[in-house]
Order: structure tokens, then C-alpha cells, then sequence
């Protein structure tokens, strides 16, 4: 599903990721792990096409997302579920709004928004909240809204960035307890996160990358 | 609703302040806009009425014979100086008498059609011509007397008033469209400054949008319906304060200006009238809305990206 070319990014003279090449299969659940500033999140936003590579190629479903014109972006974006470590959700929208706006972008018909937005919050347990704002909620519930808005519109692909990073360890299992269950339904995930315990727990793969180079596959 | 209007009403729900000054702007320019089109609509009919009345009447001594008012009716529809002549009976002028003095029957019942002279009325291809053909048909056998419509609020000649509501009709217009137009102008860069803030303030908000696959229509629609909004309540306002302000002082300039029609007579021409600049307005409106929601959008997403 996902491949990556001798993939080599520089910040100036920092070297972000060093031709980096791996690749994903469907259905997998990947762990991309290394120490702050190894290069995650750039892998990761590589995938999201939110970055660009200096040289290489990044392949979703086989095509390549560097060569997408500006327009095919939002397009391929949809395809994708994100969960940030910071939830990004929308402030001034309640928890079901916050999931229901995946929908809207998606083009999915409106009829459908409320069974779906229902479905998905009942699944990460957020039925009883979905009318409250994210200043109203706690850090755990923050990152299961961001869940449930990556799950609605049933992507191929969950990318998750350092998703139990605020979290103490309790929500944090709890987060990944849904993670798991997703993956058994076939989404592909692909989580960077440099927590110890979570990896050893989960045995998924590891990606492990050090200084922009992968340490292994 | 759709969430995109659905956000636009929530944006301006959050932020009343911005919105109150985006309508109060708005409304003040189209109040203009709809008096100062009324003014010019008003000034044009009365240039008109005064064009279009005939411009000289030649009065004829009561002993003339049908004959020798045919003979001059057809030299003087001969001359190539002048036009639309027509002959007015004794009686008819009773009648357009009795039509200037409808509101006091008394005075129409006390005159017989006979101290009313016939007359031949026209007018003249040029002004400048006026004193010319004037002093020629005074000097014909059966004329009495040579009168002008242009007697009328003292003026000396046709000329000076047709020309006086001429420059009062262009400098009328000149200031009007400018006036409407800075109002116009500022309407637009108050809603772009708005629609601005708003991007700016909205800025983690697309920023996510767009993370999460929206495309830049999606994250455009709820401001441009936002500006729309603005802008067709401030035509709203602006339109139907000029209304209400014309219907109350229309029964008053209507009685000042008597035979001169500088507003529509019939309710239904007048309601007619006010359509027509409420949809004019409403175009003009949607044009600022969208211009300068889409300038304002695609400066803020440059910055955004």
C-alpha cells in the first residue's frame, strides 16, 4: 500500500531522512519508531503529501503521491484517517460536528452523516459527549474524537502521529486497544511513536529510523 | 441547512460586532445608492416633462376662422425648424384647465370654454432656435398673443430651464455615482477586512480542513456565504430604509411638484421603480460579496499554505 524510494529530505544542512526506503503492505500495522526529531513525522507527512521529498518517490496504492498536481491533493487526503498527538480538533465545533466535518469533506451524502457520526462514536465510546465542545472534554476523549473523525470516513489508510504522546498510560492503552481493534477489521496503520512500553506490548512491526536513516525494516 | 451555511451563521454569531459594522456599512451604502438613483430617476423625468411639453403656444384672437388656423397649422408643420404641432380647441383647453384645478372643481365651474382662446402648440427642432421662430409667428395676422412653458418658476426661456435641469440632472448623476461609488469602494474593503479577520482567525481551523482532505472550495464556501450575507442584508436594510423614507415624503414632493411626474403617480409603478433598483442593488451586492470574499480567501490561503 504504502512505498517508499530512496526518499532523502534536508532541512538546509540538517538531513531529515537519509534515502530512506521501506514499504507497507495492506492490512499491516506498522510502529515507526526513533527518538525525537529522527524523522516521523516527516515520513509521515511525505504520506499525507504535506511535504515533499528532495529526490525519491513516495507510492500510495501505487501512484505516486510527489507527482500529484495541487488540486489531486485533497483527493488522496481523504483516502487517509489522521490522529495528531496535538487531536487538532475544532475548537468551536461539539464532538459531533468535529467527526460529521470528515464526512462533509469527503463528499459523502448527507443523509448518511448521522448513522455514520452515531456508529463511529459509539465505537470509541464518545456517545454520551457528542454534543459537548472540546474544551469540555479530557485528553483521552480529545484523541478518540480524533479517532472516531479519522474512522468515519472508513479510510484505507490510518496514519497516526505519536497518538498516546499526551496521554498517561491508562488512556494511552486504551487508545491503542481501539487501534487494534480497527486493524483486525483490515485499515492499514501506520503509527510513529517513541513509547516503549506501547511497541513491546502491541509486536507489530517496527520501523525504526535514527538521524534520517532506517535502522531496520 | 448545509454545514457551510451552517458555519457561515456560526462565524457570524461569534463575532456580532463585525458583523453589525459589515451591515451597518452595507446598508448606509445601498440607502444611498436607492435615494440617489430615485434623485436621478426624478431629475431625468422632469428634464423630460419639460422637453417633451410643447415648448411655445401661439394663442389666436377669438374672430379666427377655421381656415386661416389650417393655413398656419400647415406652415408651420412645413418648417423644418419645427415640430409636433398641434391645435388646441376652446374646448379642449377648458378641459386641460379643468385638469390643472381638479382639486378645486369651484374654479373650473365659474369659466365658460370661451374666454379661452384656441392655440397652436409646438415646439422648436433646436432651444436656440425658440426666439427666433417666437418673434416670426407674433407677427402673424391671427396669433394674439406667444406664450412659453418655460414662464414657469420665473425662468426667462425655455432654454435656461431645460438647460438648468440639464446641468442639474448630469452634476446630480456625477455626484451620485461618486459618492455611491466610494461608499461602494469602502463597503467592499470593510468586507475584505472582515473576511480577513475571520481567515485569519479561522487559520487552525483550515489548516485541519485541509489536513483532513478539504478541498478549497469547501474551506471557501462558508466565507463567501458569509459575505453573502452581509451583503444582501445590508441591501436589504439599506433598500427598504430608502422605501419606507420615499414613501413618506413621495405624498409631499408629489403635491410640491404638481403636473411634473418626478415620481411615479400609480403605486404600482412607484412599487415597480423600487423593484427594479432592489434587484439591480441585490446584483451589485452579490458582485462585492463575492469579490471581495474570493480576494480576501485567496490572500489568506497563499498565507495559510
Amino acid at each position: 500500500m504504502i512505498s517508499f524510494k530512496n526518499v532523502t529530505k534536508n532541512f538546509g544542512s540538517i538531513n531529515a531522512l537519509n534515502d530512506v526506503s521501506f514499504g507497507v503492505e495492506d492490512g499491516e500495522f506498522v510502529f515507526l519508531t526513533g527518538p525525537s526529531g529522527a524523522g516521523k513525522t516527516t515520513i509521515l507527512k511525505m504520506i499525507l503529501r504535506e511535504m515533499l521529498p528532495d529526490s525519491g518517490q513516495v507510492l500510495f496504492d501505487n501512484t505516486d503521491v510527489t507527482k500529484l498536481a495541487d488540486k489531486e491533493v485533497p483527493l488522496l487526503r481523504q483516502q487517509m484517517g489522521i490522529v495528531f498527538q496535538d487531536f487538532k480538533v475544532l475548537s468551536e465545533r461539539t464532538v459531533f460536528e468535529n467527526v460529521e466535518v470528515a464526512l462533509a469533506v469527503s463528499d459523502v451524502s448527507q443523509e448518511e452523516w448521522s448513522k455514520r457520526v452515531s456508529h463511529v462514536l459509539k465505537l470509541v465510546g464518545l456517545s454520551s459527549r457528542s454534543n459537548l465542545f472540546p474544551s469540555q472534554l479530557s485528553g483521552g476523549e480529545l484523541q478518540r474524537v480524533s479517532l472516531a473523525r479519522a474512522l468515519v470516513i472508513n479510510p484505507k489508510l490510518i496514519l497516526a502521529d505519536e497518538p498516546t504522546g499526551n496521554l498517561d498510560w491508562k488512556t494511552a492503552e486504551g487508545i491503542m486497544e481501539l487501534l487494534e481493534k480497527i486493524n483486525k477489521e483490515g485499515k492499514t496503520i501506520i503509527m510513529a511513536t517513541h513509547h516503549e512500553g506501547i511497541i513491546k506490548h502491541a509486536k507489530h512491526r517496527i520501523i525504526n529510523i535514527d538521524d534520517g536513516i532506517i535502522t531496520n525494516k | 441547512m448545509s454545514i457551510h451555511s451552517k458555519t457561515a451563521i456560526d462565524a457570524i454569531k461569534r463575532s456580532p460586532f463585525q458583523a453589525i459594522s459589515a451591515i451597518f456599512v452595507l446598508s448606509l451604502t445601498f440607502f444611498v445608492a436607492t435615494t440617489v438613483a430615485i434623485l436621478v430617476y426624478a431629475s431625468n423625468k422632469s428634464l423630460s416633462y419639460f422637453e417633451t411639453r410643447p415648448q411655445i403656444i401661439s394663442f389666436l384672437k377669438n374672430d379666427t376662422t377655421v381656415e386661416a388656423i389650417s393655413a398656419l397649422q400647415n406652415k408651420l408643420s412645413q418648417d423644418i425648424r419645427i415640430k409636433d404641432v398641434k391645435y388646441v380647441a376652446k374646448e379642449e383647453a377648458l378641459e386641460i384647465y379643468k385638469k390643472a384645478t381638479e382639486d378645486n372643481p369651484l374654479l373650473a365651474e365659474l369659466v365658460s370654454p370661451s374666454i379661452f382662446p384656441a392655440s397652436l402648440e409646438f415646439s422648436v427642432t433646436d432651444l436656440k432656435l425658440a426666439e427666433e421662430v417666437i418673434n416670426e409667428i407674433k407677427n402673424e395676422a391671427i396669433v394674439e398673443q406667444v406664450g412659453f412653458t418655460a414662464n414657469i418658476g420665473g425662468e426667462r426661456s425655455l432654454g435656461d430651464v431645460v438647460e438648468r435641469l440639464k446641468s442639474i440632472s448630469y452634476y446630480l448623476r456625477l455626484g451620485g455615482i461618486i459618492f455611491v461609488s466610494a461608499l461602494g469602494l469602502t463597503s467592499f474593503l470593510v468586507l475584505l477586512i472582515i473576511i480577513s479577520m475571520r481567515m485569519t482567525s479561522r487559520k487552525g481551523e483550515i489548516e485541519i480542513l485541509s489536513l483532513i482532505g478539504a478541498t478549497p472550495a469547501f474551506v471557501r464556501s462558508p466565507i463567501i456565504i458569509e459575505g453573502v450575507i452581509y451583503s444582501v442584508v445590508g441591501v436589504l436594510i439599506g433598500w427598504t430604509t430608502s422605501l419606507i423614507s420615499w414613501l413618506y415624503i413621495s405624498p409631499s414632493i408629489l403635491s410640491y411638484f404638481g403636473q411634473i411626474p418626478v415620481l411615479p403617480k400609480e403605486p404600482l409603478q412607484f412599487f415597480i421603480l423600487f423593484a427594479i433598483i432592489l434587484g439591480i442593488e441585490l446584483f451589485t451586492g452579490l458582485l462585492i460579496a463575492l469579490t471581495g470574499s474570493l480576494i480576501a480567501v485567496k490572500r489568506s490561503l497563499k498565507r495559510v499554505k
